[in-house]
């Protein structure tokens, strides 16, 4: 999935260690590690993710070390705490 | 901070802009939402990844070294949420690290360029989905794969960038599904043929993607993304030429675990319409743009426009009205004189005449498909944010809201945190067929925070005695 | 073509109430708004409920208005977000603590249920409350509304009842004659009987075509809302001057007001201009009463103008020296009144007995100089 990358960090996601790499978007080290669903609609709660990876769509908000982010504009960093925000998180 | 000229976006546009105005002797400050110059097309690698070496990671390589050395005030990283009249110009409120700042200015250029406008389908939503330009980014600058197994779909010339990286990536397309026919293509080549460059890369684009085997079907549009918490099947049918699926006709169904979809692009006007300069509509440009004359000037005095936001035409026409921008800015600052100004704006405006016969044969096959929208199904989400339906959008108008302020506020579609980025054109779309049209549907009204901006990095640290508390309401 | 019984110029809610009363009285109606129903201040306010933020004098008013919002459903016929929540107004200093105190006497006098009680008791009933509330008066007569559904629910009402609506039809002028007035629009000319003047900000220009000189002043007040975002707060919270509106939608977006000011004026339309300072200081006065709301977002703000009169209270009642002429409007907090007003209005016009005093224009008209 992945070409010719930075150093490993290692991030923390809804408590699960996940590797990712220097350089990378947290939402582009999210789909890596298989972790599509982000969040769910505010209505339907229906499963979302990252759509547009460029801080448009607003569909990638996570809790990044206590604060509200979306994921496409934060560069992963090592201990990084992430906790998504949907009710289907742990 | 004095400012002669505040350069709003670092894309081919807005770089090229700076890089005249200061060329010319001007002070500039020149504000980018992402990490490095380069906008959509020219996006720079992330950290610690290697530089491409296609044209446009070259292009980008040369506008990135040309900003860092030249005497250019850099905000990188920096989210503007307001823009307003200040005593001499403008002001630009932004937020960068967490902080507030202002700049202010005596003139100001805007190059916010475009986003992608994609059609709402059945399963549009899941996770998995996502845009032509997002694929784009994966690919170039996180050096990701969307998918093993990708779909890649819509119109424009996205299609075959996408599909053809994810082959010399080693990823699998598992198809091409084009709204365009074979013979589209040929149609738009002799506005190419000034274009020989664009041409060659989209010749090799499609070499690789033929020799790879990858299904290509043209003239089909996507009718259903499914799976349960990502996607899992796309589903494909048959369309007519503009994109509507041919009814009775058998769809098929692909496996994939990504789909990468995008139907054209659309001018970024929020600050435009912000700053309620006037606006034009043209389906042959991306639908509404701002009004710009011929040396780059909208209809508020002080405020250029570079690139996109002025209508789509492509990277080259971009970055061409950048420096005809800057030369402009320049000269209306009176640091050129007539003659000087004319040396650099003729030779400018040939080749921008040139490169528009290019960028406009883009521009057109990006432009809205109107059956595509009124394909889309009463239960699928229009407005992502706030979940609203076609058949909820459909209930306002047939309760009378005739434009597109009054859908909004009857529906809340567009009240969302994308502020209307990703619904927009659909919702406008859907009322168009009750109202006469796109044209007539009208302009979303301007509002800020031009994107949304965290509180926090607003308030700052203050006690009760530091908030101006206006005078007490009457008795 | 016969006249109308009544025509009435302007959509907000003082108009649309006052056109849906007379025409569910079997009058005929016709109502013109230059752009579509509650666009203007009826339709950005912040949908504040209270009687906490309502002049004393319009307390009465207010009560029986309240119970107008909260049974939408029935006389209206449609939901537009009106909910009962507890209202809190909090003093921070000892001069709030006085300023609040003296407020909360006038406004229980006037029949508002208010109880002063102290910040602990305060942070039971508002829990994400600040440490630093000194005092604050609790009233359960209080809520909010979404005032951007007001246009849709009475554009379906006034249809249902009849009237004539004509949105996006600007009246250019009024003549007199023939025992009718005659109002002239973009598209054309009608005649109706009787006239009532609702715009709002606009009434003075309005009253201007009879010859009558109402000075009516322009605030432009700024609102923001954040992002849908957990619960944070249960109440609607005000601040003992009164500058402060901030609820939590059962959407989850806190929308904060309290009329801080933006730049702009009457011929603007929506108002110019953002003033940062005012945003910043209205948005950093919220998150020191709730301090959670720092850590949300902003996603929107908007301006939108309110009417100003000398006073500060309302116009209802007859055009001086005009016959069969009337003028709505122009209060302070005017559409947390405003379906009470309008059936005030309503009554008088019928020549019912009005519940409640009306607020004759005599007393706020200039005579100009000949």
């Amino acid at each position: 999935m992945k070409g010719p990358r930075g150093a490993p960090v290692r991030i923390l996601v809804d408590g699960q260690p996940i590797a990712a790499c220097q350089g990378e978007s947290l939402a582009a080290a999210l789909l890596a590690a298989g972790i599509l669903r982000l969040r769910d609609s505010p209505r339907a709660g229906a499963p979302r993710g990252a759509f547009c990876f460029m801080g448009v769509c607003q569909e990638c908000v996570v809790q990044v070390d206590g604060a509200t982010a979306q994921a496409c504009q934060v560069p992963v960093e090592d201990g990084m705490v992430v906790l998504l925000v949907g009710p289907h998180a742990a | 901070m004095s400012l002669d000229l505040a350069v709003i976006g670092a894309g081919p546009a807005g770089g090229s802009a700076a890089l005249e105005a200061a060329r010319l002797g001007l002070s500039v400050a020149l504000v980018e939402e992402s990490a490095a110059p380069g906008g959509q097309v020219w996006r720079a690698p992330g950290a610690g990844l290697a530089a491409g070496t296609d044209p446009d990671a070259m292009a980008g390589a040369a506008l990135r070294a040309a900003i860092a050395a030249a005497p250019i005030e850099r905000l990188f990283g920096a989210r503007v949420w307001l823009i307003g009249r200040a005593e001499h110009g403008f002001r630009i409120d932004l937020v960068r690290e967490g902080r507030a700042e202002t700049i202010e200015a005596r003139a100001l250029l805007l190059a916010t360029g475009a986003h992608e406008r994609i059609v709402p389908f059945p399963g549009w939503t899941l996770p998995g989905v996502i845009g032509l330009a997002a694929a784009t980014i994966l690919l170039k600058s996180q050096r990701m794969l969307p998918g093993r197994r990708v779909v890649v779909a819509g119109c424009g010339p996205l299609l075959a960038v996408v599909a053809a990286g994810i082959l010399k990536a080693g990823g699998q397309v598992a198809a091409v599904v084009d709204l365009d026919s074979r013979t589209g293509w040929l149609a738009a080549l002799p506005a190419l043929a000034a274009r020989p460059d664009l041409l060659a890369q989209g010749a090799g684009w499609v070499a690789r993607i033929l020799r790879a085997g990858v299904p290509i079907f043209s003239r089909h549009t996507v009718i259903a993304a499914e799976g349960t918490d990502a996607v899992q099947h796309v589903r494909i049918a048959p369309c007519d030429a503009d994109g509507a699926p041919m009814p009775g006709a058998a769809a098929r169904v692909i496996e994939a675990d990504a789909l990468a979809i995008g139907h054209g692009l659309v001018p970024d006007t929020a600050a435009t319409r912000l700053l309620r300069a006037e606006h034009r509509f043209d389906p042959d440009r991306g639908g509404w743009h701002a009004v710009r004359d011929a040396e780059m000037q909208s209809s508020v005095p002080g405020l250029w426009l570079a690139g996109e936001t002025g209508g789509i035409g492509g990277a080259a026409v971009a970055e061409l009205s950048g420096r005809m921008a800057g030369a402009s800015v320049a000269h209306a600052a009176g640091r050129l004189d007539g003659a000087a100004y004319r040396a650099i704006a003729e030779p400018l405006r040939a080749r921008l005449a040139k490169a528009s016969r290019a960028g406009a044969a883009m521009a057109r096959k990006m432009r809205a498909r109107e059956a595509m929208v009124a394909a889309i199904a009463p239960d699928t989400v229009v407005c992502r944010c706030e979940d609203v339906t076609r058949a909820e959008i459909e209930a306002a108008i047939a309760d009378g809201a005739g434009d597109v302020n009054q859908l909004k506020q009857w529906t809340r579609c567009g009240m969302g945190p994308c502020q209307g980025r990703m619904c927009g054109e659909a919702a406008a779309g859907i009322l168009a067929r009750h109202v006469g049209g796109r044209e007539a549907a009208g302009l979303w009204t301007g509002r800020a925070p031009l994107r949304p901006v965290p509180m926090q990095a607003l308030l700052g640290d203050f006690d009760y005695a530091d908030i101006p508390i206006p005078p007490p309401a009457p008795p | 073509m016969k006249p109308f019984d009544v025509a009435v110029v302007g959509g907000g809610v003082m108009g649309c109430s006052t056109a849906l009363f007379l025409a569910r009285a079997g009058l005929s109606v016709v109502l013109l708004e230059r752009g579509g129903l509650c666009r203007e201040a009826s339709g950005v306010n912040a949908g504040t409920l209270t009687m906490q933020m309502t002049r004393a004098a319009l307390v009465p008013y207010a009560l029986r208005a309240w119970e107008f919002w909260m049974d939408a459903p029935g006389w209206l016929g449609m939901d537009v977000g009106a909910r009962v929540r507890d209202g809190l107004s909090v003093a921070f200093t000892d001069a709030e603590a006085a300023l609040l105190e003296e407020r909360a006497t006038a406004r229980r006098a006037a029949g508002a249920p208010i109880e002063l009680i102290g910040g602990n008791r305060a942070r039971e009933i508002e829990p994400g409350l600040s440490q630093r509330a000194l005092l604050a008066g609790f009233c359960a007569v209080d809520g909010f509304a979404s005032a951007y559904l007001t246009g849709r629910a009475f554009g379906l009402a006034l249809r249902a009842a009849g009237a004539d609506l004509r949105e996006q039809a600007e009246v250019v002028g009024i003549d007199r004659g023939d025992g009718a007035f005659r109002l002239r629009t973009a598209t054309g000319e009608l005649r109706a009987a009787q006239l009532v003047l609702a715009g709002g900000v606009w009434l003075e220009p309005m009253a201007g075509w009879l010859g009558v000189h109402l000075p009516v002043r322009v605030l432009i007040n700024q609102l923001c809302v954040t992002e849908r975002m957990p619960p944070v707060m249960r109440t609607q919270l005000g601040i003992a001057s009164g500058l402060l509106s901030l609820k939590q939608f059962e959407n989850g977006t806190v929308l904060i007001g309290g009329g801080w000011q933006g730049s702009g004026t009457r011929a603007d339309g929506r108002g110019d201009a953002f003033i940062p300072e005012n945003l910043i200081g209205n948005m950093r006065l919220a998150a020191f009463v709730i301090p959670a709301l720092r850590r949300a977002r902003a996603v929107r703000a908007w301006l939108g103008l309110e009417a100003k009169t000398e006073d500060d209270l309302p116009v209802l009642g007859p055009i001086p020296g005009v016959k069969n002429a009337w003028m709505i409007g122009c209060s302070h907090s005017g559409y947390t009144s405003g379906p009470f007003m309008g059936k005030l209005l309503a009554d008088a016009m019928l020549g019912r007995a009005p519940e409640l005093p009306l607020f004759p224009p005599d007393r706020l008209l200039l005579k100009d100089a000949a």
